[in-house]
């Protein structure tokens, strides 16, 4: 059988309040499982526990109450971090040092070390677009190239599960798109992706299953194709045929007993809307 | 990206975290505390050179001990306040013990960096410190050997020998690794409080309050005893709070080395040992926090 990449199961956290006899309960009996390969998103809006679920799964945070484990090992266990990486939400990385100085001290964490490593770090900093911006300090990089440095030192170890806590949070629409297309690139290289947002457009372009956490609580969960098909309805989308086809559609469904609930002309989304826009402008 | 053999304790990663922790202080640009040691050191020995040489060289050794022991022990309380909460907040601890790195080699690599940083700046201060001393001495030797023209040699080389004699000598030496030792000590310290500090200025406040009260301990212990004896109760009492509040009044051994005094191998070896142990305990102790510690 194959462990998952990631199996967490009766997950709870309860936080003291300091100085008064309160708790609060983050995360409430979260059962869910991320298969090798696949792109999960853990959704939700701010404060429902998505941090704290990812934080446990890395051990950063020890659960009230149940476990999690990524590849069959408690994550608790230092050593199941050989096959992780994680880019959390705004990090701020040591300004002091530049992107392959980072890149060669994440590498030397892992244990890598010699021209391995300075192959890799030249490897990455090409996948993530930093090249020519490798030797410059960290405390001159844009929101946008911290994310895709903070994404190459996840990837420094070639980890086989990557947990991104919001990695497109505060990084405009091209940025955005640079890291959605990074993250597709790493599930074709069979990389397993567990990444949290609020973002529901990008989640829905990258995602294969989703889970819905509210208050603590996971609320839906399941593969993005089945959650989001609507089961006793039917969408045609039709390009040219004569101008009477429209009514012609709707007498036939009428016939059959059917009712044609809505008539509209497809819609592009903000997002491509605003790359349109903005892209050529750039180049010019 | 096959899983690799993962080691429990692994000396790669702990020079990783040392040596990145002293490349921060670095570029933090704490160095700049030599500087204000050398001003000390030129200043002083400009005002001193009407000084007799007994008293000069004394002076320049109570001057650069003193403020040596000073700057070692801010620097070492300033450089670790920081390490911790500052990776806290800006949650670059996340990305580092999500790695496979445990968190007793994460405090180690920092406190490591720190006693390697403090290291260097006492190795400086020191060369410093003999070049100004070396210098002074062959001023006052070649001014003696002016002032004696025409003296019988016997006298001239009895005089020679007490002005190196009261120059370098390598009893200062265990002085100064002492004053390495009390600030090792003092940024285990600065360590472990920071483990369950809410900020960097917490955690500086709280040492400076235990450094004062760990040079005012030694008074208030002999006073207790002769004044209400010497039960077991007592002796278990300041056993206790001695391991909350070093006897820093042990590690001021410079005293003796200024007037030219050698510090006895047994007690030397002895104080470095309670160092030791201190380092160590504190080390412990700050991981035992931490090891719980929600991030």
């Amino acid at each position: 059988m194959i462990e998952p990449a990631v199996a967490v199961l009766n997950l709870t956290k309860v936080f003291p309040v300091p100085f008064r006899r309160q708790t609060v309960t983050a995360v409430q009996d979260l059962t869910l499982s991320v298969a090798a390969g696949q792109i999960y998103g853990l959704l939700g809006p701010n404060g429902s526990g998505k941090s704290t679920t990812l934080k446990m799964i890395l051990g950063l945070v020890s659960p009230t109450r149940g476990t999690a484990k990524i590849f069959g090992r408690d994550s608790r266990d230092v050593a199941s971090h050989e096959a992780v990486g994680f880019l959390p939400e705004s990090p701020y990385f040591y300004k002091y040092l530049s992107g392959e100085e980072t890149l060669r001290f994440y590498g030397q964490l892992c244990g890598l070390g010699g021209k391995t490593l300075e192959r890799r770090i030249a490897e990455l900093l090409g996948l993530v677009g930093l090249t020519s911006a490798g030797g410059r300090r960290l405390a001159g990089y844009s929101k946008g190239m911290l994310q895709r440095i903070g994404l190459a030192q996840a990837l420094v170890q070639e980890p086989s599960l990557v947990i991104l806590d919001e990695p497109t949070a505060g990084v405009d629409p091209a940025g955005a798109r640079e890291i959605r297309d990074l993250i597709l690139a790493l599930k074709q290289r069979g990389i397993t992706v567990l990444l949290s947002s609020h973002l529901l457009s990008q989640v829905q372009d990258i995602c294969d299953r989703v889970g819905i956490l509210a208050g603590g609580v996971l609320v839906r969960e399941g593969a993005l194709d089945e959650l989001l098909t609507i089961q006793n309805q039917t969408e045609f989308i039709v390009e040219g045929g004569p101008p009477d086809l429209d009514q012609r559609i709707d007498r036939v469904i009428t016939e059959c007993g059917g009712q044609l609930i809505e008539h509209r002309r497809p819609r592009t989304s903000l997002e491509c809307l605003f790359l349109d826009a903005t892209q050529p402008r750039e180049k010019e | 990206m096959a899983v690799r053999q993962h080691t429990a304790f692994s000396f790669g990663r702990v020079r990783a975290l040392t040596l990145n922790t002293l490349t921060e202080l670095t570029r933090m640009k704490v160095f700049y505390v030599v500087l204000i040691f050398a001003l000390i050191l030129i200043g002083g020995s400009a005002f001193m050179a009407r000084m007799s040489f007994q008293q000069e060289f004394q002076v320049l050794k109570d001057i650069a001990l003193g403020a040596m022991n000073i700057f070692t022990s801010l620097l070492a309380i300033v450089a670790t306040a920081r390490l911790l909460p500052q990776d806290i907040e800006d949650r670059t601890v996340y990305t580092i013990l999500a790695k496979p790195v445990s968190r007793f080699e994460y405090l180690l690599g920092k406190l490591a960096g720190v006693l390697l940083l403090l290291a260097i700046s006492v190795i400086v201060m020191s060369a410093l410190f003999f070049a100004v001393l070396y210098l002074r001495e062959q001023s006052v030797l070649s001014e003696t050997n002016r002032q004696l023209a025409g003296s019988p040699p016997d006298q001239i080389t009895d005089a020679f020998n007490a002005i190196r004699a009261s120059a370098f000598n390598t009893n200062l030496l265990p002085g100064v690794a002492i004053i390495y030792m009390k600030a090792s000590l003092l940024a285990s310290l600065t360590l472990f409080i920071s483990t369950f500090a809410s900020s960097n200025i917490f955690t500086t406040v709280v040492t400076v309050c235990v450094y004062f009260i760990g040079h005012l301990e030694a008074t208030a212990r002999e006073f207790w005893l002769q004044s209400q004896g010497t039960g077991g109760v007592a002796r278990l009492l300041f056993a206790v709070i001695a391991l909350f509040f070093p006897d820093f009044q042990l590690f001021n051994l410079v005293d003796d080395v200024v007037v030219g005094t050698a510090i006895p191998a047994a007690l030397f070896f002895k104080t470095a040992a309670l160092g030791c142990l201190y380092i160590a305990t504190y080390l412990f102790l700050a991981w035992a926090v931490f090891y719980r510690k929600e991030l």
